[in-house]
Protein backbone atom coordinates (compact mmCIF):
# COMPACT_ATOMS: atom_id res chain seq x y z
CA UNK A 1 0.00 0.00 0.00
CA UNK A 2 1.62 3.60 -1.13
CA UNK A 3 2.44 5.98 1.72
CA UNK A 4 1.81 9.43 1.95
CA UNK A 5 4.10 12.56 3.09
CA UNK A 6 3.98 12.31 6.95
CA UNK A 7 4.31 8.30 6.94
CA UNK A 8 7.44 8.52 4.76
CA UNK A 9 9.03 11.06 7.28
CA UNK A 10 7.67 9.37 10.33
CA UNK A 11 9.05 5.65 9.06
CA UNK A 12 12.41 7.17 8.02
CA UNK A 13 12.69 8.87 11.69
CA UNK A 14 10.88 6.00 13.40
CA UNK A 15 13.13 3.07 11.76
CA UNK A 16 9.13 1.68 11.76
CA UNK A 17 6.11 0.79 9.10
CA UNK A 18 4.22 3.81 9.74
CA UNK A 19 0.39 3.10 9.68
CA UNK A 20 -2.26 4.73 10.19
CA UNK A 21 -2.82 5.51 13.83
CA UNK A 22 0.44 3.41 14.96
CA UNK A 23 1.83 4.91 17.87
CA UNK A 24 5.68 5.65 16.98
CA UNK A 25 9.06 6.64 18.49
CA UNK A 26 10.32 9.53 16.42
CA UNK A 27 14.15 10.46 16.16
CA UNK A 28 14.47 14.04 16.35
CA UNK A 29 16.65 15.81 13.90
CA UNK A 30 16.05 19.26 15.73
CA UNK A 31 14.67 19.94 19.40
CA UNK A 32 14.30 23.99 19.66
CA UNK A 33 12.59 26.42 22.64
CA UNK A 34 11.85 29.78 22.63
CA UNK A 35 12.45 32.51 25.18
CA UNK A 36 8.33 31.97 25.91
CA UNK A 37 8.27 27.83 27.26
CA UNK A 38 12.08 27.49 26.90
CA UNK A 39 12.28 28.38 30.34
CA UNK A 40 10.36 25.96 31.71
CA UNK A 41 11.70 23.16 29.50
CA UNK A 42 15.62 24.46 31.32
CA UNK A 43 14.13 24.47 34.70
CA UNK A 44 12.10 20.74 33.74
CA UNK A 45 15.13 19.30 32.80
CA UNK A 46 17.79 20.57 35.48
CA UNK A 47 15.15 19.23 37.80
CA UNK A 48 14.30 15.46 36.97
CA UNK A 49 17.46 14.81 34.92
CA UNK A 50 19.73 16.60 38.02
CA UNK A 51 21.22 18.51 35.42
CA UNK A 52 22.55 15.97 32.83
CA UNK A 53 23.86 17.01 29.97
CA UNK A 54 21.66 17.14 27.36
CA UNK A 55 21.19 13.96 24.39
CA UNK A 56 23.08 16.06 21.76
CA UNK A 57 23.88 19.58 22.12
CA UNK A 58 24.00 20.26 17.84
CA UNK A 59 20.53 19.18 17.46
CA UNK A 60 18.86 21.65 20.08
CA UNK A 61 18.31 25.65 19.01
CA UNK A 62 17.24 28.27 20.98
CA UNK A 63 15.54 30.91 19.22
CA UNK A 64 14.37 34.79 21.16
CA UNK A 65 11.37 35.67 19.74
CA UNK A 66 7.77 35.98 21.60
CA UNK A 67 9.28 39.09 23.95
CA UNK A 68 12.28 40.60 22.19
CA UNK A 69 13.98 42.32 23.72
CA UNK A 70 12.69 41.42 26.90
CA UNK A 71 10.26 43.99 27.99
CA UNK A 72 10.20 42.97 31.43
CA UNK A 73 12.48 42.07 34.46
CA UNK A 74 10.76 38.69 34.55
CA UNK A 75 11.32 38.31 30.82
CA UNK A 76 15.11 39.30 30.93
CA UNK A 77 15.42 36.71 33.95
CA UNK A 78 13.89 34.03 31.80
CA UNK A 79 16.18 34.53 28.62
CA UNK A 80 18.85 34.85 30.71
CA UNK A 81 17.91 31.21 32.01
CA UNK A 82 18.32 30.05 28.59
CA UNK A 83 21.82 31.77 27.74
CA UNK A 84 23.22 30.39 31.34
CA UNK A 85 21.85 27.17 30.20
CA UNK A 86 22.81 26.65 26.56
CA UNK A 87 26.31 27.88 27.77
CA UNK A 88 26.41 25.10 30.18
CA UNK A 89 25.50 22.02 27.83
CA UNK A 90 27.38 23.78 25.04
CA UNK A 91 24.69 24.72 23.01
CA UNK A 92 25.82 27.03 20.24
CA UNK A 93 22.84 27.52 18.31
CA UNK A 94 21.21 30.39 20.17
CA UNK A 95 19.40 32.50 18.07
CA UNK A 96 19.35 35.88 20.67
CA UNK A 97 16.85 39.05 20.47
CA UNK A 98 18.13 40.44 17.36
CA UNK A 99 17.29 37.32 15.17
CA UNK A 100 13.49 37.41 14.74
CA UNK A 101 11.16 34.78 14.70
CA UNK A 102 12.10 31.02 15.65
CA UNK A 103 10.96 29.55 12.23
CA UNK A 104 11.81 31.51 9.96
CA UNK A 105 15.58 32.08 11.61
CA UNK A 106 16.26 28.03 11.45
CA UNK A 107 14.94 28.43 7.99
CA UNK A 108 17.12 31.07 6.84
CA UNK A 109 20.09 29.19 8.47
CA UNK A 110 19.58 25.94 6.58
CA UNK A 111 18.90 24.14 9.72
CA UNK A 112 15.77 22.90 8.02
CA UNK A 113 15.51 20.35 5.35
CA UNK A 114 12.53 18.22 3.96
CA UNK A 115 12.05 15.06 5.62
CA UNK A 116 12.97 16.59 9.06
CA UNK A 117 11.33 15.96 12.40
CA UNK A 118 11.60 19.09 13.97
CA UNK A 119 10.06 20.60 17.59
CA UNK A 120 9.47 23.93 19.51
CA UNK A 121 7.10 25.30 22.07
CA UNK A 122 5.37 27.48 19.06
CA UNK A 123 2.15 25.95 18.05
CA UNK A 124 3.12 27.18 14.64
CA UNK A 125 6.27 25.50 14.13
CA UNK A 126 4.24 23.44 11.34
CA UNK A 127 5.08 26.28 9.32
CA UNK A 128 8.45 24.54 8.18
CA UNK A 129 6.16 22.09 6.44
CA UNK A 130 6.24 24.74 3.87
CA UNK A 131 9.19 23.30 2.80
CA UNK A 132 8.39 19.65 3.33
CA UNK A 133 9.50 19.39 7.51
CA UNK A 134 7.51 17.36 10.04
CA UNK A 135 7.63 20.41 12.58
CA UNK A 136 5.34 20.24 16.01
CA UNK A 137 4.42 22.31 17.84
CA UNK A 138 4.69 20.72 21.65
CA UNK A 139 4.55 21.67 25.10
CA UNK A 140 7.78 21.79 27.67
CA UNK A 141 7.13 18.07 28.75
CA UNK A 142 7.79 17.06 24.77
CA UNK A 143 11.06 19.09 24.65
CA UNK A 144 12.49 18.07 27.80
CA UNK A 145 11.89 14.27 26.91
CA UNK A 146 13.57 15.05 23.45
CA UNK A 147 16.42 16.43 25.22
CA UNK A 148 16.73 13.23 27.77
CA UNK A 149 16.42 10.21 24.48
CA UNK A 150 16.26 12.50 21.35
CA UNK A 151 13.16 10.94 20.62
CA UNK A 152 9.46 11.66 20.99
CA UNK A 153 6.19 9.60 20.46
CA UNK A 154 3.91 10.49 17.98
CA UNK A 155 0.63 9.42 16.03
CA UNK A 156 0.95 8.64 12.70
CA UNK A 157 -1.80 10.80 11.35
CA UNK A 158 -4.58 10.63 8.83
CA UNK A 159 -3.69 12.50 5.45
CA UNK A 160 -6.13 15.46 3.94
CA UNK A 161 -5.38 15.88 0.52
CA UNK A 162 -6.11 19.70 -1.11
CA UNK A 163 -5.56 20.59 -4.72
CA UNK A 164 -5.83 24.27 -5.40
CA UNK A 165 -5.92 25.57 -9.23
CA UNK A 166 -6.48 29.43 -10.54
CA UNK A 167 -4.48 32.32 -10.45
CA UNK A 168 -5.74 35.29 -7.25
CA UNK A 169 -7.38 38.05 -8.58
CA UNK A 170 -5.75 41.85 -8.14
CA UNK A 171 -6.07 42.27 -4.38
CA UNK A 172 -6.46 38.63 -2.86
CA UNK A 173 -3.55 36.62 -2.30
CA UNK A 174 -2.80 33.26 -0.14
CA UNK A 175 -3.64 34.77 3.31
CA UNK A 176 -7.55 35.19 1.56
CA UNK A 177 -7.55 31.53 0.10
CA UNK A 178 -6.06 30.44 3.61
CA UNK A 179 -9.26 32.20 6.02
CA UNK A 180 -11.41 30.76 3.24
CA UNK A 181 -10.52 27.53 3.96
CA UNK A 182 -10.59 28.27 7.52
CA UNK A 183 -14.12 29.34 6.87
CA UNK A 184 -14.96 26.18 4.53
CA UNK A 185 -13.46 23.61 7.16
CA UNK A 186 -13.90 25.46 10.73
CA UNK A 187 -11.79 25.36 14.05
CA UNK A 188 -11.50 21.62 13.69
CA UNK A 189 -11.75 20.58 9.66
CA UNK A 190 -8.47 19.10 9.96
CA UNK A 191 -8.45 17.47 13.68
CA UNK A 192 -4.98 15.86 13.88
CA UNK A 193 -4.72 14.80 10.52
CA UNK A 194 -1.83 15.81 7.93
CA UNK A 195 -2.62 17.68 5.13
CA UNK A 196 -0.36 17.66 1.67
CA UNK A 197 -1.13 20.68 -0.37
CA UNK A 198 -0.87 20.33 -4.70
CA UNK A 199 -1.70 22.01 -7.47
CA UNK A 200 -0.29 25.07 -9.85
CA UNK A 201 -1.45 27.53 -7.40
CA UNK A 202 0.86 25.96 -5.00
CA UNK A 203 3.29 25.30 -7.72
CA UNK A 204 3.92 28.50 -8.89
CA UNK A 205 4.06 30.16 -4.69
CA UNK A 206 6.09 31.68 -3.16
CA UNK A 207 8.42 30.51 0.06
CA UNK A 208 6.43 33.12 1.99
CA UNK A 209 2.88 31.88 0.62
CA UNK A 210 3.36 28.65 1.62
CA UNK A 211 4.48 29.42 5.08
CA UNK A 212 1.33 31.70 5.27
CA UNK A 213 -0.80 28.52 4.09
CA UNK A 214 0.31 26.14 6.70
CA UNK A 215 1.27 28.22 9.32
CA UNK A 216 -2.49 28.06 9.79
CA UNK A 217 -3.11 24.35 9.19
CA UNK A 218 -2.86 25.35 13.34
CA UNK A 219 -5.77 27.60 13.25
CA UNK A 220 -7.79 24.16 12.22
CA UNK A 221 -6.66 21.65 14.39
CA UNK A 222 -4.17 20.07 11.93
CA UNK A 223 -1.12 18.32 12.44
CA UNK A 224 1.01 19.71 9.69
CA UNK A 225 0.62 21.13 6.30
CA UNK A 226 3.16 19.79 3.56
CA UNK A 227 4.30 21.40 0.52
CA UNK A 228 7.63 19.69 -1.23
CA UNK A 229 9.81 22.56 -2.61
CA UNK A 230 9.88 22.95 -5.86
CA UNK A 231 11.07 25.80 -8.36
CA UNK A 232 12.63 29.29 -6.96
CA UNK A 233 11.55 27.73 -3.18
CA UNK A 234 13.44 24.79 -3.70
CA UNK A 235 16.68 26.82 -5.44
CA UNK A 236 16.66 29.02 -2.45
CA UNK A 237 16.64 25.90 0.30
CA UNK A 238 19.18 23.94 -1.64
CA UNK A 239 21.40 27.09 -1.20
CA UNK A 240 20.74 27.36 2.70
CA UNK A 241 20.43 23.72 3.48
CA UNK A 242 22.53 22.10 1.14
CA UNK A 243 22.23 19.21 -1.62
CA UNK A 244 21.21 16.51 0.67
CA UNK A 245 18.14 18.49 -0.15
CA UNK A 246 17.24 16.91 -3.13
CA UNK A 247 17.64 13.63 -1.87
CA UNK A 248 14.97 13.93 0.92
CA UNK A 249 12.51 15.42 -1.74
CA UNK A 250 12.51 12.15 -4.11
CA UNK A 251 12.76 10.35 -0.69
CA UNK A 252 9.95 11.97 1.29
CA UNK A 253 7.59 12.43 -2.03
CA UNK A 254 4.26 10.70 -1.87
CA UNK A 255 3.35 7.40 -3.83
CA UNK A 256 0.91 7.56 -6.38
CA UNK A 257 -1.26 4.86 -4.34
CA UNK A 258 -1.38 6.42 -1.51
CA UNK A 259 -3.85 6.79 0.92
CA UNK A 260 -5.62 9.91 1.48
CA UNK A 261 -8.68 10.41 4.39
CA UNK A 262 -10.23 13.45 2.18
CA UNK A 263 -9.11 14.82 -1.48
CA UNK A 264 -10.58 18.65 -1.67
CA UNK A 265 -10.21 20.96 -5.14
CA UNK A 266 -10.41 24.79 -4.89
CA UNK A 267 -9.84 27.19 -7.43
CA UNK A 268 -8.93 30.65 -6.14
CA UNK A 269 -9.77 32.29 -10.07
CA UNK A 270 -12.56 34.25 -8.39
CA UNK A 271 -11.85 34.26 -4.52
CA UNK A 272 -12.30 37.77 -2.83
CA UNK A 273 -10.33 39.40 0.09
CA UNK A 274 -11.36 37.61 3.11
CA UNK A 275 -11.46 38.43 6.79
CA UNK A 276 -11.58 36.38 9.83
CA UNK A 277 -14.15 38.20 12.11
CA UNK A 278 -13.86 38.70 15.46
CA UNK A 279 -14.12 36.72 17.91
CA UNK A 280 -12.84 33.54 16.12
CA UNK A 281 -10.52 33.07 13.40
CA UNK A 282 -13.41 30.40 11.57
CA UNK A 283 -15.94 33.66 11.62
CA UNK A 284 -15.51 34.30 7.97
CA UNK A 285 -16.62 36.99 5.44
CA UNK A 286 -15.48 38.32 2.44
CA UNK A 287 -13.98 41.88 3.12
CA UNK A 288 -16.57 43.51 1.10
CA UNK A 289 -19.52 42.44 3.47
CA UNK A 290 -17.06 43.02 6.72
CA UNK A 291 -16.30 46.54 4.64
CA UNK A 292 -16.29 50.27 7.00
CA UNK A 293 -16.15 48.10 10.68
CA UNK A 294 -14.47 50.82 12.79
CA UNK A 295 -11.11 49.79 13.56
CA UNK A 296 -8.26 51.31 16.11
CA UNK A 297 -5.25 49.99 15.21
CA UNK A 298 -3.70 47.94 12.50
CA UNK A 299 -0.82 45.74 12.41
CA UNK A 300 1.28 43.96 9.77
CA UNK A 301 3.79 40.96 10.96
CA UNK A 302 3.95 37.89 12.53
CA UNK A 303 5.11 34.04 11.78
CA UNK A 304 1.96 33.79 9.36
CA UNK A 305 2.53 36.92 7.24
CA UNK A 306 5.68 38.92 7.79
CA UNK A 307 7.63 38.17 5.24
CA UNK A 308 9.52 40.52 2.51
CA UNK A 309 6.78 39.32 0.04
CA UNK A 310 3.91 40.46 2.80
CA UNK A 311 5.40 43.33 3.60
CA UNK A 312 6.11 44.18 -0.11
CA UNK A 313 2.36 43.55 -0.83
CA UNK A 314 1.62 45.92 1.74
CA UNK A 315 4.29 48.46 -0.02
CA UNK A 316 2.43 48.32 -3.02
CA UNK A 317 -1.32 49.07 -1.32
CA UNK A 318 0.59 52.17 0.31
CA UNK A 319 1.98 53.26 -2.74
CA UNK A 320 -0.73 53.56 -4.51
CA UNK A 321 -2.49 55.64 -1.99
CA UNK A 322 -0.17 58.34 -1.99
CA UNK A 323 2.28 57.22 0.79
CA UNK A 324 -0.04 58.32 3.94
CA UNK A 325 -2.16 56.16 6.45
CA UNK A 326 -4.55 57.31 8.46
CA UNK A 327 -4.15 59.27 11.51
CA UNK A 328 -7.48 57.72 12.92
CA UNK A 329 -5.38 54.32 13.25
CA UNK A 330 -2.24 53.53 14.42
CA UNK A 331 -0.35 51.43 12.42
CA UNK A 332 2.88 49.32 13.27
CA UNK A 333 4.83 46.66 10.72
CA UNK A 334 7.19 44.35 12.46
CA UNK A 335 9.23 42.40 9.82
CA UNK A 336 9.62 38.38 10.91
CA UNK A 337 13.41 38.28 10.81
CA UNK A 338 16.35 40.45 11.02
CA UNK A 339 17.11 39.27 7.04
CA UNK A 340 13.60 40.56 6.01
CA UNK A 341 14.15 43.18 8.03
CA UNK A 342 17.62 43.82 5.82
CA UNK A 343 15.50 43.39 2.44
CA UNK A 344 12.98 46.02 3.56
CA UNK A 345 15.51 48.79 4.02
CA UNK A 346 17.13 47.70 1.07
CA UNK A 347 14.52 47.83 -0.90
CA UNK A 348 13.92 52.04 0.42
CA UNK A 349 10.57 50.87 2.22
CA UNK A 350 11.17 51.77 5.87
CA UNK A 351 11.89 55.08 4.84
CA UNK A 352 8.38 55.71 2.81
CA UNK A 353 6.75 54.00 5.71
CA UNK A 354 8.00 56.61 7.68
CA UNK A 355 7.28 58.72 5.98
CA UNK A 356 3.69 57.77 5.92
CA UNK A 357 3.50 57.66 9.53
CA UNK A 358 3.66 53.87 10.14
CA UNK A 359 5.85 52.30 13.18
CA UNK A 360 8.12 50.25 11.39
CA UNK A 361 9.46 47.49 14.68
CA UNK A 362 12.20 45.22 14.58
CA UNK A 363 11.69 41.63 14.41
CA UNK A 364 9.66 39.81 16.74
CA UNK A 365 6.24 38.25 17.25
CA UNK A 366 4.70 41.73 18.88
CA UNK A 367 1.24 41.41 18.68
CA UNK A 368 0.49 37.62 18.84
CA UNK A 369 0.82 38.55 22.79
CA UNK A 370 -0.32 41.51 25.54
CA UNK A 371 3.03 41.38 27.01
CA UNK A 372 4.66 43.03 24.23
CA UNK A 373 3.68 46.30 22.05
CA UNK A 374 1.30 47.50 20.17
CA UNK A 375 -1.65 46.06 23.21
CA UNK A 376 -5.24 47.05 22.63
CA UNK A 377 -7.21 48.61 25.47
CA UNK A 378 -10.59 47.39 26.34
CA UNK A 379 -13.63 47.57 23.28
CA UNK A 380 -10.35 48.81 20.76
CA UNK A 381 -10.66 47.02 17.40
CA UNK A 382 -7.48 45.84 15.38
CA UNK A 383 -6.95 44.46 11.94
CA UNK A 384 -4.19 42.22 12.21
CA UNK A 385 -2.43 40.03 9.84
CA UNK A 386 -1.73 37.08 12.52
CA UNK A 387 -3.41 34.34 13.14
CA UNK A 388 -5.72 34.32 16.20
CA UNK A 389 -8.47 36.24 16.95
CA UNK A 390 -10.23 35.05 19.84
CA UNK A 391 -11.07 37.93 22.62
CA UNK A 392 -9.10 39.20 24.49
CA UNK A 393 -5.60 38.15 22.90
CA UNK A 394 -4.18 40.84 22.43
CA UNK A 395 -5.66 42.89 25.37
CA UNK A 396 -9.14 42.42 27.65
CA UNK A 397 -11.94 42.99 25.80
CA UNK A 398 -10.13 43.99 22.97
CA UNK A 399 -11.07 42.80 19.38
CA UNK A 400 -9.11 41.50 16.04
CA UNK A 401 -9.86 41.00 12.45
CA UNK A 402 -7.30 38.74 10.92
CA UNK A 403 -6.95 39.71 7.31
CA UNK A 404 -3.89 39.91 4.22
CA UNK A 405 -1.64 42.34 4.39
CA UNK A 406 -3.13 44.09 1.62
CA UNK A 407 -6.57 44.09 3.45
CA UNK A 408 -4.83 45.57 6.36
CA UNK A 409 -2.93 48.18 4.71
CA UNK A 410 -5.23 49.30 2.88
CA UNK A 411 -7.50 49.54 6.23
CA UNK A 412 -4.94 51.42 7.56
CA UNK A 413 -5.05 54.14 4.83
CA UNK A 414 -8.91 54.60 4.93
CA UNK A 415 -9.06 54.10 8.57
CA UNK A 416 -12.06 51.41 8.51
CA UNK A 417 -11.96 48.37 7.46
CA UNK A 418 -11.24 48.16 3.46
CA UNK A 419 -11.03 46.35 0.58
CA UNK A 420 -7.82 46.43 -0.93
CA UNK A 421 -9.63 46.22 -4.34
CA UNK A 422 -11.08 49.93 -3.72
CA UNK A 423 -6.89 50.95 -3.77
CA UNK A 424 -5.38 48.93 -6.05
CA UNK A 425 -7.57 50.38 -9.23
CA UNK B 1 -6.57 4.14 37.40
CA UNK B 2 -9.00 5.62 39.96
CA UNK B 3 -11.91 3.78 40.04
CA UNK B 4 -14.04 5.87 42.51
CA UNK B 5 -16.73 8.04 41.73
CA UNK B 6 -15.97 11.80 42.03
CA UNK B 7 -18.79 14.48 42.72
CA UNK B 8 -18.14 18.06 42.26
CA UNK B 9 -19.91 21.07 40.40
CA UNK B 10 -19.85 21.40 36.72
CA UNK B 11 -17.88 24.71 34.82
CA UNK B 12 -19.31 24.49 31.53
CA UNK B 13 -17.57 25.76 28.63
CA UNK B 14 -18.20 26.00 24.31
CA UNK B 15 -16.40 24.46 21.81
CA UNK B 16 -13.34 25.80 20.49
CA UNK B 17 -11.96 26.75 23.43
CA UNK B 18 -8.59 28.73 23.24
CA UNK B 19 -6.04 28.61 25.03
CA UNK B 20 -5.84 32.23 26.10
CA UNK B 21 -9.08 31.86 27.12
CA UNK B 22 -7.49 28.82 29.54
CA UNK B 23 -4.71 30.83 30.17
CA UNK B 24 -3.61 33.84 28.83
CA UNK B 25 -0.74 34.89 26.93
CA UNK B 26 -0.12 37.95 29.57
CA UNK B 27 1.21 35.29 32.18
CA UNK B 28 3.50 33.41 29.70
CA UNK B 29 6.74 34.44 31.50
CA UNK B 30 5.24 32.42 34.79
CA UNK B 31 7.99 29.25 35.05
CA UNK B 32 6.53 28.02 38.38
CA UNK B 33 3.74 26.02 37.61
CA UNK B 34 2.14 26.32 41.52
CA UNK B 35 2.08 30.03 40.46
CA UNK B 36 -0.36 29.16 37.15
CA UNK B 37 -3.40 27.61 39.05
CA UNK B 38 -4.85 32.01 39.67
CA UNK B 39 -4.45 32.41 36.34
CA UNK B 40 -7.13 29.75 35.01
CA UNK B 41 -10.10 31.49 33.02
CA UNK B 42 -9.45 35.13 33.55
CA UNK B 43 -10.09 35.87 30.09
CA UNK B 44 -12.69 33.63 29.38
CA UNK B 45 -15.91 35.90 29.40
CA UNK B 46 -18.61 34.99 32.38
CA UNK B 47 -15.31 32.96 33.91
CA UNK B 48 -13.04 35.42 34.97
CA UNK B 49 -13.82 34.35 38.79
CA UNK B 50 -13.43 30.93 37.94
CA UNK B 51 -9.95 30.40 39.41
CA UNK B 52 -11.47 32.39 42.78
CA UNK B 53 -15.01 30.44 42.71
CA UNK B 54 -13.89 26.77 41.54
CA UNK B 55 -13.30 23.80 44.57
CA UNK B 56 -11.08 21.64 44.31
CA UNK B 57 -12.60 18.34 42.27
CA UNK B 58 -14.97 20.71 40.29
CA UNK B 59 -15.23 19.66 36.36
CA UNK B 60 -14.35 21.65 33.40
CA UNK B 61 -16.81 20.32 30.69
CA UNK B 62 -16.90 21.73 27.37
CA UNK B 63 -17.58 21.31 24.23
CA UNK B 64 -15.49 20.03 21.24
CA UNK B 65 -11.59 21.23 19.85
CA UNK B 66 -10.84 22.11 23.84
CA UNK B 67 -7.70 23.64 24.31
CA UNK B 68 -6.73 24.68 20.61
CA UNK B 69 -4.33 27.24 19.80
CA UNK B 70 -1.28 27.78 21.50
CA UNK B 71 1.48 25.11 22.63
CA UNK B 72 1.59 26.29 26.25
CA UNK B 73 2.15 23.61 28.92
CA UNK B 74 0.81 26.34 31.74
CA UNK B 75 -3.13 25.58 30.22
CA UNK B 76 -2.62 21.88 31.65
CA UNK B 77 -0.73 22.80 35.02
CA UNK B 78 -3.02 25.93 36.29
CA UNK B 79 -6.50 22.97 35.72
CA UNK B 80 -4.05 20.67 37.73
CA UNK B 81 -3.01 23.18 40.27
CA UNK B 82 -6.29 24.31 40.95
CA UNK B 83 -6.86 20.55 42.05
CA UNK B 84 -9.93 19.61 38.97
CA UNK B 85 -9.58 16.29 38.45
CA UNK B 86 -10.27 15.71 34.85
CA UNK B 87 -11.38 17.80 32.15
CA UNK B 88 -14.53 16.58 30.29
CA UNK B 89 -14.57 17.17 26.80
CA UNK B 90 -16.06 16.06 23.63
CA UNK B 91 -12.95 16.63 21.73
CA UNK B 92 -9.20 17.97 22.82
CA UNK B 93 -6.90 19.99 20.22
CA UNK B 94 -3.80 17.67 19.55
CA UNK B 95 -1.04 19.74 21.68
CA UNK B 96 -3.01 19.98 24.56
CA UNK B 97 -3.95 16.59 24.41
CA UNK B 98 -0.32 16.15 24.32
CA UNK B 99 0.40 18.14 27.47
CA UNK B 100 -2.56 16.49 29.58
CA UNK B 101 -1.37 13.09 28.53
CA UNK B 102 2.68 13.75 29.48
CA UNK B 103 1.12 15.27 32.89
CA UNK B 104 -0.30 12.88 33.98
CA UNK B 105 -3.06 14.67 33.57
CA UNK B 106 -6.93 12.55 33.16
CA UNK B 107 -9.31 13.67 30.33
CA UNK B 108 -12.62 12.06 28.71
CA UNK B 109 -13.46 12.23 25.88
CA UNK B 110 -17.46 12.37 25.80
CA UNK B 111 -19.42 11.56 22.73
CA UNK B 112 -22.38 14.47 22.18
CA UNK B 113 -21.40 16.70 25.11
CA UNK B 114 -20.99 19.68 22.22
CA UNK B 115 -24.89 19.44 21.21
CA UNK B 116 -25.42 18.70 24.97
CA UNK B 117 -24.18 22.15 26.66
CA UNK B 118 -25.94 23.71 23.44
CA UNK B 119 -28.90 22.03 24.39
CA UNK B 120 -28.73 23.02 28.05
CA UNK B 121 -28.73 19.55 29.31
CA UNK B 122 -25.73 19.63 31.08
CA UNK B 123 -24.91 23.23 32.91
CA UNK B 124 -23.08 25.62 34.71
CA UNK B 125 -23.13 24.69 38.86
CA UNK B 126 -24.80 20.95 37.98
CA UNK B 127 -23.71 18.30 40.52
CA UNK B 128 -22.01 15.85 38.53
CA UNK B 129 -20.79 12.31 39.59
CA UNK B 130 -17.77 11.26 37.54
CA UNK B 131 -15.66 7.94 37.17
CA UNK B 132 -12.95 8.15 35.47
CA UNK B 133 -11.76 4.58 35.24
CA UNK B 134 -15.40 3.72 33.55
CA UNK B 135 -16.27 6.74 32.21
CA UNK B 136 -19.64 7.06 33.53
CA UNK B 137 -21.04 10.72 34.10
CA UNK B 138 -23.61 11.72 35.90
CA UNK B 139 -25.85 14.95 35.99
CA UNK B 140 -26.81 14.71 39.10
CA UNK B 141 -29.11 18.04 38.99
CA UNK B 142 -30.69 16.91 36.46
CA UNK B 143 -30.31 12.89 35.51
CA UNK B 144 -28.77 13.04 32.36
CA UNK B 145 -26.12 10.32 31.80
CA UNK B 146 -23.02 10.65 29.45
CA UNK B 147 -20.12 8.32 28.69
CA UNK B 148 -16.59 8.90 28.74
CA UNK B 149 -13.49 7.51 26.65
CA UNK B 150 -10.26 7.38 28.42
CA UNK B 151 -7.09 7.63 26.50
CA UNK B 152 -5.74 4.01 24.61
CA UNK B 153 -2.22 2.56 22.98
CA UNK B 154 0.49 4.51 24.47
CA UNK B 155 -1.02 7.30 26.03
CA UNK B 156 -2.83 4.75 28.55
CA UNK B 157 0.46 3.79 29.34
CA UNK B 158 1.99 7.12 29.50
CA UNK B 159 -0.67 8.07 31.94
CA UNK B 160 -0.63 5.02 33.94
CA UNK B 161 3.32 5.85 34.41
CA UNK B 162 2.04 9.47 35.96
CA UNK B 163 3.52 11.14 32.80
CA UNK B 164 5.88 11.22 29.69
CA UNK B 165 9.17 11.79 32.33
CA UNK B 166 8.15 9.27 34.54
CA UNK B 167 7.33 6.45 31.87
CA UNK B 168 10.64 6.91 30.58
CA UNK B 169 12.27 6.78 34.00
CA UNK B 170 10.05 3.79 34.06
CA UNK B 171 11.74 2.19 30.25
CA UNK B 172 14.91 3.39 31.15
CA UNK B 173 15.19 1.28 34.32
CA UNK B 174 13.67 -1.91 32.94
CA UNK B 175 16.58 -1.92 30.24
Amino acid sequence: MGKTMIQKIIQRASGKEAQVGDRVWCNIDLSTARDFGGPNCVLQFDEVTDKAKVWDPDKIAFTFDLQAPAHAEKVANNQKIIRDFAKRQGISKVFDVNWGIGQHVLLEHGLVKPGDVILGTDSHMNLLGGVGAFASGVGNTDIVASWINGTLWFRVPETMKITTTGSFGKGVCMRDYLTFLVGKLGADGMFFKAVEFYGETIEKSSLADRITLCSMVTEMSGKVGLIMPNGEVLDWLVKRAGKEVLDRIEAMKADADAIYSDDLHFDVSNLEPMASCPDAPDNVKTVREAAGAHIDQVHIGSCSNGRFEDIAAAFEVLKAAGFQVSDSVRTIITPTTREVMKQCAEAGFIQKFLEAGVVFTNPTCSLCTAEHYGVLPGGDVGVSTTNRNFIGKVGKGSHTYLVSPMTAMASAVKGVLTDPRDILK
Amino acid sequence: MEQSVLRGKAWVFTDDVDTDLIYHNKYLAETDPKKMAQFSFEYYPGKEKFAKEAKPGDFVVAGRNFGCGSSREHAVYCLKELGIPVVLAESFARIYYRNAINNGYPVLFVNGLSEAIKEGKIQDGDELEVNIGTGEIKDVTNGNLFHGDAVTDLEKDIMASGGLIEYLKAQAAKK
